[in-house]
């Protein structure tokens, strides 16, 4: 553009100047030329008897010359032509010799000749510099075009650069102007475009608001809002408008699509939403401990909003009691990316949370500290909850300590009891019998039958009362006393046991069945205590079998434990009062069937509870009975 | 009672003073018997104060020795017994009711020469103190210093 612009002006120049040697001959030549043309023709005209005009022929020529030619050619040609005039047409005629008969003609064509060359020189002259203005002035709006097309090209091209779409509307909204992005906002040909309605780019629903906008632009200046932008193929996108007038009659407006950023809002309100639904405070904080995030949980943990809990420091704000020094704290986050521990708050309010805080430590590209996120969960409850519980054990542990106290206390006064028992009951006992005797000694004489027979069940009921008491004692000692723990051989026992009643079974026939008895666990003496009840019931309830049969033996049935059965063909028992049987004092037959004081089975149980083990019986009346004994097996005692 | 006696019962119940005579007197040594009512009558007949000051010289063969006692008890006395240099080998034979375990170990780490548990049944009881007396009183040689047998 430029270059063009400055060859024209050369060529403007070329012209305006003498074009040299060539120029010169040119101009000269032209004045002669002009001349002798004046010359033939007056010459013509003289000839064929116009006998006036012809000095205006001369006149002509010399003004060519003037014209073309310039001062030296106009001299030339008012000489050459004086003297061709002053020749051809002042007396004498065809002769130069100046007569003062045509020296006046020839002054006043001269005069004419010099006065018409110097007026077309003017002329000429003032011609040329308008010419040259004129030139001038041309090159001035060349170059003013050049560079309105140049800044035109300019705007264009920013206007195409822009990734936001850029319309000018008219007054009535249609497009005058418009970019690339434009295009690919509406998806059609930028000449598409052009003349297209706004109309058209809104939503139907939004179509009334175009003219309000317009108005208020115009009013308020540039114009920002979000509206739906409706596309040709009818899809709609969200864009960001910014309205301004563009001159008196036009509108611009700059749109950018924000369907990207709305998705990610959308995406970062759902975020939020999910923080917001989380019970933790949940906060971002940066390397200072300035809060950068704070989340609903956050604020119903501590009661600050986020807006007034952004940018402060977080452990100046909370006031926090860290669990060690904080330094450590940090070094240890910054060496493994984490941290967890418990730390004590202060709320809003005033009142101190303890919270479980977990730390975690994200770094930029360059492994530089970023941001800490760090999740508080409110655990003062569950402190609370566990010193509670805490609390409650301690209480619990004194009750138990208490109650142990109150047991042994208990046990004590048992002992107590039984020790007076044991001195005091059996006196008054023993003085029944034993004056009860005295008086049959002396007046057994003066005593009849009856009498006798009272002071016999007196003496009964008194020796039966001793062996009540005995057996009460012995039971009451089985729970007092301390058991011992060794491996016991049943065997052994059993045999003793059996020997001790040799002396009972004279005189009647007994048939011993004893299988190979294990070893046990427990203590030797009560458990004897134990086969010599199950043994003497044996007996005592066989007594009207002949022969009795007593069997002794195992089951082996658990690893664990060892089930000894001592089983009579005795008169047997119903197993519907099997309950009963264990009680103290509970007897299922009558004294005068068999006696006894019903404390033998309460005893047996009581030293196989104590023994970890269960006692049971089998039995159906007139079918003897057997009474299983489960037992520790030695090494498998629970402790 | 002032007399020097080679049995000293220490016995508060009347009732069982009475059985215990009547067992011993088949043998005829009620005469021999002296009956202490409690533990601190039992010292002073002893220690020969109180109402036993006038006492011969001399220790019992014997001691028949209850444990329930009022004042002081029958371990008291057994105690006492045993720490004083005079008394200390006084043959004592524990005649009780009890048949308590911890009574037995006691008595025995007292130093008690015999532990009789009183029967309920008449004539056991008659016997067994029937046996004491005659095996105290009369077979067994009582330590020097002791009521010598008539």
């Amino acid at each position: 553009m430029k270059s063009a612009v400055s060859l024209e002006k050369r060529d403007l120049k070329t012209a305006e100047s003498a074009p040299g040697i060539a120029g010169v001959a040119f101009r000269y030549g032209l004045a002669l030329g002009a001349v002798t043309v004046a010359a033939a023709v007056a010459v013509l005209t003289w000839h064929y008897g116009i006998p006036h005009g012809q000095a205006s022929i001369f006149l002509f020529a010399i003004a060519v010359a003037a014209w073309y030619g310039g001062l030296g050619p106009t001299i030339v040609a008012v000489v050459c032509s004086a003297f061709t005039y002053s020749y051809f047409f002042t007396p004498p005629l065809r002769n130069f010799v100046l007569s003062h008969e045509d020296l006046p003609h020839l002054v006043l064509f001269t005069s004419f000749a010099l006065l018409v060359g110097w007026f077309t020189l003017v002329r000429r002259r003032v011609e040329r510099q308008l010419q040259r203005s004129r030139n001038e002035l041309e090159i001035k709006v060349l170059e003013r075009t050049a560079d309105l097309q140049a800044s035109r090209q300019k705007y264009r091209e920013l206007i195409d650069a822009s990734p936001d779409a850029i319309f000018v509307w008219d007054q009535d909204g249609n497009c005058v102007l418009c970019n690339a992005s434009a295009a690919r906002l509406y998806c059609c040909a930028e000449r598409e475009l052009i003349g297209l309605s706004i109309a058209d780019t809104y939503v139907p629903a939004e179509r009334d608001v175009i003219r309000e906008r317009f108005d208020r632009s115009r009013n308020e200046g540039v114009l920002r809002f979000e509206r739906q932008f409706l596309r040709k193929n009818n899809e709609v996108v969200p864009v960001e408008v910014s309205l301004s007038t563009a001159g008196k009659e036009h509108y611009q407006a700059v749109l950018r699509d924000i369907s990207g950023r709305k998705r990610a809002e959308e995406e970062l309100r759902k975020q939020a939403e999910l923080l917001s639904l989380a019970h933790d405070a949940i906060i971002v904080r940066d390397p200072e401990s300035r809060i950068t995030f704070w989340n609903p949980g956050a604020e119903k943990t501590y009661g600050w909003t986020a807006a007034e809990a952004i940018g402060k420091v977080t452990h100046e704000l909370w006031q926090t009691t860290f669990p060690g020094p904080f330094d450590q704290i940090n070094a240890m986050l910054l060496r493994t990316g984490r941290w967890e521990g418990e730390l004590i708050h202060t709320k809003r309010d005033g009142t101190r949370v303890v919270v479980a805080s977990r730390w975690s430590l994200r770094r930029d590209e360059h492994g530089a500290p970023a941001a800490i996120l760090e999740i508080n969960r409110d655990v003062t409850e569950r402190k609370r909850a566990e010193e509670e519980i805490r609390k409650l054990n301690e209480k619990l542990e004194q009750r138990v300590i208490e109650r142990t106290g109150e047991l042994q206390a208990v046990n004590k006064e048992l002992e107590a009891f039984a020790y007076s028992v044991s001195h005091d009951l059996r006196a008054p006992v023993r003085h029944i019998a034993g004056f009860t005797e005295l008086l049959q000694k002396h007046a057994e004489a003066v005593l009849d039958e009856k009498s006798r027979h009272h002071i016999n069940t007196i003496l009964d009921s008194a020796n039966r009362m001793g062996t009540l008491v005995d057996d009460l004692l012995a039971f009451s000692r089985i729970g007092r006393t301390e058991t011992q723990n060794t491996t016991v051989d049943l065997s052994r026992i059993l045999k003793g046991v059996i020997g001790e009643f040799a002396p009972d079974t004279q005189g009647r026939k007994v048939v011993w069945r004893i299988g190979n008895l294990p070893k046990c666990h427990g203590d030797p003496a009560m458990l004897r205590l134990v086969f010599t009840n199950l043994v003497s019931n044996a007996l005592k309830f066989t007594r009207t079998r002949e022969p009795a049969e007593i069997e002794i033996d195992t089951l082996n049935h658990s690893p664990a434990e060892v089930v000894v059965f001592v089983k009579d063909n005795g008169v047997g028992f119903d197993m519907r009062y099997k309950d009963k049987l264990f009680g103290v004092f509970q007897r299922l037959h009558s004294h005068e069937a068999f006696d006894g004081t019903g404390i033998g089975l309460a005893t047996v149980q009581r030293i196989v509870h104590r023994h970890g083990g269960k006692v049971w019986p089998e039995s159906s009346v007139d079918h003897g009975a057997t009474f299983y004994v489960a037992l520790p097996k030695p090494g498998k005692v629970k402790q | 009672m002032n007399g020097l006696k080679r049995i000293l019962l220490v016995e508060d119940d009347p009732k069982d003073v009475e059985l215990t005579l009547t067992g011993l007197s088949e043998y005829n040594l009620a005469n021999e018997v002296v009956v202490a009512r409690d533990g601190e009558e039992a010292l002073d007949y002893l220690y020969r104060r109180g109402n036993h000051q006038a006492r011969g010289n001399g220790n019992p063969a014997v001691m028949l020795l209850d444990l329930k006692l009022p004042k002081l008890n029958g371990f008291e006395v057994l105690e006492q017994v045993r720490t004083d240099d005079n008394l200390k080998m006084i043959p004592v034979v524990v005649l009780t009711s009890s048949h308590e375990e911890p009574d037995l170990v006691k008595s025995y780490k007292l130093g008690v020469n015999a532990y009789v548990v009183k029967p309920v049944d008449f004539h056991q009881f008659v016997n067994a103190v029937k046996e004491l007396g005659v095996f105290w009183a009369v077979i067994n040689e009582p330590p020097p210093g002791s009521v010598r047998k008539p």
